[in-house]
């Protein structure tokens, strides 16, 4: 026992000064991730964008093979890329190259890099052959440096987008990097246009309101009772508020 | 004469999982688990039904990958020796529980254990896409195909050539192994997007399925719901999913297999039995696995620990039960749908096939008894294929169906979420540089080529759904983020290699060995076209 002690003794303050010690670094790599997440997190000017928690850039994500080979991260390519997730969402990731930023930087002066901050501009072209200027509308949505991915509520199926990522100065000007793709967001209800020769039967979707939907498109149960009063043509029949 | 149609389709689907490098792979077991409980069984029934001259009509999807694994050698060998295991365990088994209420059993999958063996190694040769083939050449099959590695076509479309790339590897294949080419096509997860019908149709193809809503939010409002099919502007054929028949199987809640009499997926001696009796039957490093010996029922919603013992005969009543129950319900749907429509309504009824025998155990019991129910007990309902009904009704309305899946949610989150967007940029760069590759490299020399198609199947494999999919899950996600890495990083060094006219031969050989899936494939495919379609609506 009294060989036991100074051993323990020992120990304990050994534990105690290594955590006197570690305790900066997780404390530190706390803070980091918190400062972290607030960076991901600008305020918004406009209500109906937002980042999804989830923007994280690339390089940050956790890798599940450390010490293996690991894919670039960027490829040296100019590309601003966009896809529609869902009626009410799309999904844009980008690279911006060292040559691009150069070439902003000749045209508009050495330090527009630094006053400038990035901006996606979501233009709704639905229904017209978009040359830059024409879009029906478009909603700016500010982002920080660094990130190269943003998820994009637009909230309206059955549209038409594309996005371009530019600079902005603090007055307002908006200097366009890279357009993206153009894409149509998919349906989220049933079409308005009925064929004449095809007129369709009323009673075959009522009977199908009854039945439910089915397990793996738990979306259409949801939106079907919520526009169960709204459906045109008297659909408001008791098969659809048979919900749930 | 029958007043309707039901369109019953099994999609037979596994990822490349090959694994030459090691013979003990947790992935590969996948394979084998999926063989003895769910594609052998299949074989059996199908094969008793034209025994017993029953007539019946399934579509079935066999997915490129699948195919190419049932005629691996290295993994028919690797099954071999994994079924002699099993075969050895329940050996054992039946001694163990003998006087035990297990007893009946463990003698029931000793029968079905060697049965499996007999119908592996001896009547179909190890190759069961034979045994497939012959039901199809039999009339009882239409087999259809899928994309060549299950790849998300809806996410790819931004590059065509990489969507006909998926396509026209599956054709080939399909057409090698089962003697003629497909006329339909299960797109991989159900997942439509304008667009991809065009490169359908440039490959022969003339119907796909899609989820309910794909076909019911189509561009024009479909006369007859998702009971008729609809023609996209390119003429290719889109089948849209029955909701109810779709909740009575699928539903963990509602559905048939969760009754109570069914056996219990989680109880399995893999997990319940001590290391030292089950060690060797295990993953040699002592992890638990499903061995597929399962003693027990669901028996209520109660705690695994208080489930009771399996009794096969009670729930085979069950199955047969359940399978009336289906077709009663099918034939009342007919009977109301076809007083409303001036044609008779098909019931598009598809289902992952491994959910069949693998995790609800009696399923492939149930498709027994539905299909000799229907053979004889009415006359309301008969079984067609998507080919049976454009050839009877060759005029349909035409419309663009919605973008969907048949995913959480209908749409495209689960393979676009947090989880797995990262890959995207990757596989789109690697995409568009398998195009460049192919429009610059025109009949390519022997080094050249063997490397060019080399990253090919890179690419391919990189695509496969199923490791997005994975990523959204949260389960075994290392496995999945590591297959799109390293495809996508052999895919990067072959094509840099290439570039600069280096091309390391060992490490080429060294591929072709390891992802050694389509031996024909043909770079020449990724070329660009002119008239390709837009990519507007992805």
């Amino acid at each position: 026992m009294s060989v036991l002690f100074p051993w323990l003794f020992w120990a304990i303050i050994l534990v105690l000064v290594s955590g006197v010690f570690l305790w900066p670094q997780i404390k530190g790599r706390k803070a980091k991730k918190d400062k972290h997440q607030g960076f991901l997190k600008p305020t918004p000017l406009f209500n109906q964008e937002f980042s999804r928690e989830l923007s994280i850039p690339a390089a940050q994500k956790p890798s599940a093979q450390p010490s293996e080979a690991e894919l670039p991260h960027s490829y040296g390519v100019n590309r601003m890329i966009l896809m529609a997730r869902d009626p009410h969402w799309l999904f844009a990731y980008w690279e911006v190259t060292a040559t691009k930023q150069d070439e902003f930087t000749s045209n508009y002066g050495p330090e527009a890099w630094s006053t400038t901050h990035p901006v996606l501009r979501v233009y709704d072209i639905t229904g017209i052959n978009f040359n830059g200027d024409n879009a029906l509308g478009f909603t700016d949505i500010h982002i920080s440096e660094n990130i190269d991915n943003w998820y994009v509520h637009v909230g309206e199926p059955d549209r038409t987008f594309c996005i371009d990522l530019g600079r902005m100065f603090p007055d307002g000007r908006f200097i366009t990097l890279l357009r993206s793709n153009i894409v149509t967001t998919p349906r989220a209800s049933l079409s308005d246009r009925l064929d004449e020769e095809w007129m369709w039967i009323e009673g075959l979707y009522r009977s199908m309101g009854r039945f439910q939907y089915g397990t793996s498109s738990p979306m259409i149960i949801e939106e079907l009772a919520l526009r169960a009063g709204v459906l045109p043509l008297g659909i408001s029949s008791p098969g659809f508020n048979q919900k749930d | 004469m029958s007043k309707g149609y039901l369109c019953l389709v099994l999609h037979a689907h596994l990822p490349y999982v090959r694994h030459p490098e090691h013979t003990d792979f947790l992935e590969e077991k996948w394979l084998y688990e999926a063989i003895t409980e769910t594609y052998i069984p299949l074989i059996q029934i199908f094969d008793h039904l034209i025994e017993d001259q029953v007539k019946f009509r399934i579509t079935m999807t066999l997915s490129p990958t699948l195919i190419s694994m049932f005629t691996d050698p290295l993994l028919q060998e690797r099954y071999v020796q994994h079924l002699n295991k099993l075969i050895e365990l329940v050996g054992k088994e039946e001694g163990r529980t003998y006087g035990s209420p297990f007893h009946e059993t463990a003698l029931m999958y000793k029968k079905r254990f060697h049965e499996a063996r007999n119908v592996f190694c001896d009547q179909y040769n190890r190759n069961l896409v034979s045994a497939f083939k012959k039901f199809q050449d039999l009339g009882r099959l239409e087999i259809i195909t899928c994309g060549a590695t299950h790849g998300y076509l809806p996410l790819m479309m931004l590059y065509p050539e990489a969507v006909r790339g998926q396509i026209k590897t599956a054709v080939d294949l399909h057409t090698r192994h089962l003697g003629r080419p497909p006329a339909g096509i299960w797109l991989p997860e159900c997942a439509f997007a304008p667009g991809v019908d065009e490169i359908l149709k440039e490959n022969g193809i003339r119907f796909f399925f899609t989820d309910s809503h794909g076909v019911l939010y189509a561009s024009h409002r479909p006369r007859f719901g998702i009971f008729a099919p609809i023609y996209c502007p390119s003429g290719v054929a889109a089948f849209g999913r029955d909701v109810e028949s779709s909740k009575q199987v699928w539903s963990t809640q509602e559905g048939y297999p969760g009754d109570f009499e069914y056996r219990e997926f989680y109880r399995d001696i893999g997990y319940d039995l001590d290391l030292d009796y089950i060690g060797p039957y295990i993953h040699p490093d002592g992890i638990r696995i499903h061995t597929g010996i399962k003693y027990y029922k669901i028996s209520g919603k109660v705690d695994l620990s208080q489930k009771e013992p399996y009794n096969h005969w009670r729930a085979d009543e069950k199955a047969a039960m359940h399978a009336g129950n289906f077709m009663f319900n099918r034939q009342h749907q007919v009977h109301h749908l076809a007083s409303l429509m001036d044609r008779p309504p098909i019931i598009v009824a598809p289902y992952d096939a491994e959910l069949f025998g693998h995790w609800w155990f009696e399923g492939p019991k149930w498709l027994d008894y539905l299909i000799r129910k229907i053979a004889f007990d009415q006359d309301t309902i008969e079984m067609v294929t998507p080919s049976d009904y454009l050839q009877r009704f060759p005029c349909n309305q035409v419309a663009i169906p919605c973008s969907s899946s048949w995913g959480n949610k209908g749409y495209h989150e689960v393979w676009l979420c947090g989880a797995n967007d990262w890959i995207y940029r990757h596989l789109h760069m690697a995409a568009g540089k398998m195009t460049e590759l192919a429009d610059h490299y025109h009949n390519a020399g022997s080094l050249h080529r063997r490397a060019l198609n080399q990253a090919a199947r890179e690419l391919l494999l990189a695509q496969s759904s199923d490791w997005a999919f994975i990523m959204s899950t949260g389960t075994m996600v290392e496995y999945a983020i590591k297959r799109t890495k390293t495809h996508l990083l052999n895919f990067l060094r072959l094509y840099s290699e290439i570039k600069e006219n280096r091309i390391d031969e060992g490490h080429l050989g060294y591929l072709e060995n390891m992802n050694n899936i389509f031996p024909d494939i043909d770079y020449s495919w990724y070329a660009t076209k002119k008239d390709l379609p837009k990519a507007a609506s992805m």
